[in-house]
């Protein structure tokens, strides 16, 4: 498919120059290779007396081979999805001199790519009311939604949709051209193919942000006056869900400064075909190369915890087509519970369409792939036929998003309706934003673009507001040193554990079904104990051989952090709800847990967890 | 294989910024992208798409073991 040539604002990481050169790759390697005998055989000899020999990690790029930059902005974006998008533009039309960063490109990282059907709220034809909308949901959410967001959602969903309308969006299955239009508009620079790292906060606030280019040998620290985290959600690199450059780097960067996250618990439980289950482009049909399109109004249940309990209790893979001979054993007693009114047998939820389309899964897509063919299966609906290369159609296998919640309800945790987290100067929108403007379960197609785009708008422009009224505060020159210690430590390392082996052992651990979708105390026990021993004994010792390993390495050391969380949130939540499901606690506890769970870091480095109560915001921290 | 054969490429780099996880890099000597970690290949064709001549094909196996919640 052609693209045009992009000419959008950017930074020197993508010249010619920057890109490895492979003859000296492999010099180095077959040097590395040469090297690595030499010590197996050294320490073949030395054996006898000192144990077994290891082989040195010589990276082929060093670290003292990286340069730093400086840069100073107003607003500093992190993230370029549809939140990073909505947030940039809508900080520079505030007035505020902005920045976007990525660790990948516009339009082409992240989730964003992906997701196809946007809601848009049109309240002139809508049959559904506002109060109608919001009582819905809460029933369907069990009342884990935050009101306030989905009314956001109600609110600016149709403008921001008018918006994409405006710049192509809805025109091209990919979206870097509609993006840059916006971004190229308005000359807002881009520096991608950065991991982000650090967060720094001087005088209580939030003064900038460190990260490497996986491009060249490069440490970026960015100096700004607020930073707003549009760094989407994370997993643990799972197959099937294209998310795997996305490992909750965001939250995790906040909470190592003391901001709260929230939503751990909360179980995303898409399922993968059993053949191929890897691919996240046969799982969809091939659902990327289709435009997006416009969803309208219509509550559902969707969950998908429950194809984890059916598979736990008879046995996988699961049926997802129609008419296969174990679809009647895949039906169990038991399982999460589904309020009254979405336990429907047969016909599409009530709802009105508001959008382009007739109501249902977005063209194409079918009632076969990802929630939809859950979805069409709970309420026994009729599945079209499979189209495309083989995808969700027939057997299933489970944890193809393993390591991520709900879209929305996991992340920073919000101090008000712009997406301000606990700590000053720090905003978060979209799936970094523990919002829960749907709650623990799935109540809307195209909510999770909608909710992004609208969050990333108000967020934009709250971050250019306060800029307004604060100094940039320079981030200290120790701290610099320090933070570039820290992020090339895996490739000074010369002795330790690869990232893709300690990633493997992690999902090992994580992604059974008895484990993160059909929770038990014991389990997570043991789970959690097998978890605190990577975060306390492997990740100190995570080797880089290159700029992509010490990516690899970050992300990882991000990954056993969220599984921290999750398992920590998930035992102390003594009951089921939505997707989090507990054998061990199977009702909803209506008396104790109409609250959400924060977690935050004490000074003393302690993971601290807490109940919120639904009707109480937090404060800074 | 994932991400498999590169064939009949421009060099214009447009895959190695596309692809989200960082897979693909450029050979300066041949001035052509080539497939450097195949092993975190996502299989989500973003770089195919994005391609202006056609150049990448892709398989829809993973080339290390896929770890699932049963089977
Ligand atoms: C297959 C699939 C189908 C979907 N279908 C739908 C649908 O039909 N409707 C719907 O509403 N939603 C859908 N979704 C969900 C939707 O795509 C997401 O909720 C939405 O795109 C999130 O947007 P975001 O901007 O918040 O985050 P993302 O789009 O995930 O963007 C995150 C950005 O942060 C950057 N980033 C992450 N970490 C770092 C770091 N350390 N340093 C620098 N940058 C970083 C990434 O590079 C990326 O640019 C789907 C998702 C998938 C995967
Ligand atoms: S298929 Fe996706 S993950 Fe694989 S190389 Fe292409 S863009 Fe990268
Ligand atoms: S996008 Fe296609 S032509 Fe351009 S570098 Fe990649 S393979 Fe070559």
């Amino acid at each position: 498919m052609a693209v045009s040539k992009e000419n959008q604002a950017k930074p020197s990481t993508s010249d010619n120059k920057d890109a490895i050169n492979v003859s000296r790759r492999t010099f180095l390697g077959a040097g590395a290779a040469a090297v690595s005998v030499t010590a197996i055989a050294a320490g073949a000899q030395a054996s006898s007396s000192m144990g077994a020999p290891t082989v040195v990690n010589l990276p082929s790029v060093k670290d003292d081979e990286f340069t730093s930059d400086i840069i100073e902005t107003d607003v500093l974006v992190i993230g370029s999805g549809i939140a990073g998008l909505f947030a940039a533009i809508k900080a520079h039309d505030a007035g505020a001199k902005v920045i976007m960063v990525s660790k990948g490109r516009l339009g082409s990282s992240g989730m964003t790519p992906f997701g196809k059907g946007v809601f848009s709220y049109d309240k002139k034809n809508t049959k559904m009311s506002e109060d109608d909308y919001l009582k819905k949901v809460a029933t369907s959410a069990i009342g884990t939604n935050n009101p306030v967001f989905t009314k956001l959602l109600l609110e600016h969903s149709y403008d921001r949709v008018q918006e994409l309308k405006s710049w192509g969006f809805f025109d091209s299955p990919l979206c870097f051209d509609s993006f840059s239009k916006p971004m190229n508009e308005r000359k807002i620079p881009i520096f991608e193919r950065i991991m982000m790292t650090h967060l720094h906060k001087e005088q209580g606030r939030v003064v900038g942000a460190s990260g490497f280019s996986v491009a060249e040998n490069k440490i970026v620290h960015f100096s700004a006056k607020s930073v707003i985290l549009c760094t989407g959600a994370g997993a643990f690199k799972p197959n099937g869900f294209p998310m795997c450059d996305l490992t909750h780097d965001g939250s995790i960067m906040a909470y190592n400064i003391g901001a709260k996250i929230t939503g751990k618990e909360w179980a995303d439980g898409h399922p993968a075909s059993a053949a191929n289950s890897g691919s996240s482009y046969d799982n969809w049909h091939g659902q990327v190369e289709q435009k997006p399109s416009i969803e309208g109004a219509e509550i559902r249940h969707d969950l998908g915890v429950d194809l984890n309990y059916s598979a736990y209790m008879n046995g996988g893979p699961v049926s997802m087509g129609p008419g296969s001979p174990s679809e009647k054993e895949a039906v169990v007693v038991g399982g999460p519970w589904v309020p009254e009114e979405f336990k429907r047998v047969g016909g599409p939820p009530s709802g009105d369409n508001g959008g382009d389309r007739p109501s249902g899964p977005p063209p194409g897509m079918g009632q076969t792939s990802g929630l939809h063919a859950i979805w069409a299966k709970l309420t026994g609906q009729k599945q079209s036929a499979p189209q495309g290369p083989p995808g969700m159609m027939g057997e299933s296998v489970g944890g193809s998003t393993a390591g991520m919640s709900i879209h929305k309800s996991e992340g920073l945790v919000p101090i008000d309706a712009n997406g301000l987290s606990t700590i000053p100067g720090l905003w978060a929108s979209g799936d970094a934003l523990g919002s829960h403007q749907t709650g623990g379960i799935y109540t809307q197609i195209g909510s999770s673009m909608a909710g992004s785009a609208v969050q990333g708008a108000l967020a934009g422009e709250a971050a250019a507001k306060a800029s307004k009224l604060v100094e940039l505060l320079p981030i200290p020159m120790d701290t610099l040193a320090q933070t570039k210690t820290d992020i090339l430590a895996p490739l000074k390392r010369t002795k330790g554990y690869k990232p893709a082996w300690v990633t493997q052992v992690l999902q090992s651990v994580m992604i059974p079904n008895f484990v993160l979708y059909v929770k038990k105390e014991r389990m997570m026990d043991a789970a959690l104990a097998y978890v605190e021993e990577l975060r306390d004994h492997h990740v100190p010792m995570l080797v880089a051989s290159d700029r992509h390993h010490l990516r690899l390495a970050h992300e990882t050391a991000n990954m056993v952090i969220s599984a921290e969380m999750k398992m920590k949130a998930s035992m102390m939540r003594k009951e089921s709800r939505c997707s989090h499901y507990r054998l061990d606690y199977p009702d909803v506890d209506y008396e104790n847990w109409n609250a959400w769970i924060t977690i935050h870091q004490s000074d003393d480095g302690e993971m601290i967890l807490e109940k919120q109560y639904w009707d109480k915001w937090p404060k800074f921290s | 294989m994932p991400i498999n054969e590169i064939a009949g490429c421009i060099g214009c780099e447009t895959c190695v910024k596309a692809c989200p996880t960082d897979v693909i890099q450029m050979d300066l000597n041949q001035g052509k992208a080539y497939i450097a970690y195949p092993e975190d290949c996502q299989i989500c064709h973003l770089c195919r798409l994005y391609c202006p001549v056609d150049a990448i094909s892709i398989t829809p196996e993973k080339s290390i073991p896929v770890v699932v919640s049963w089977r």
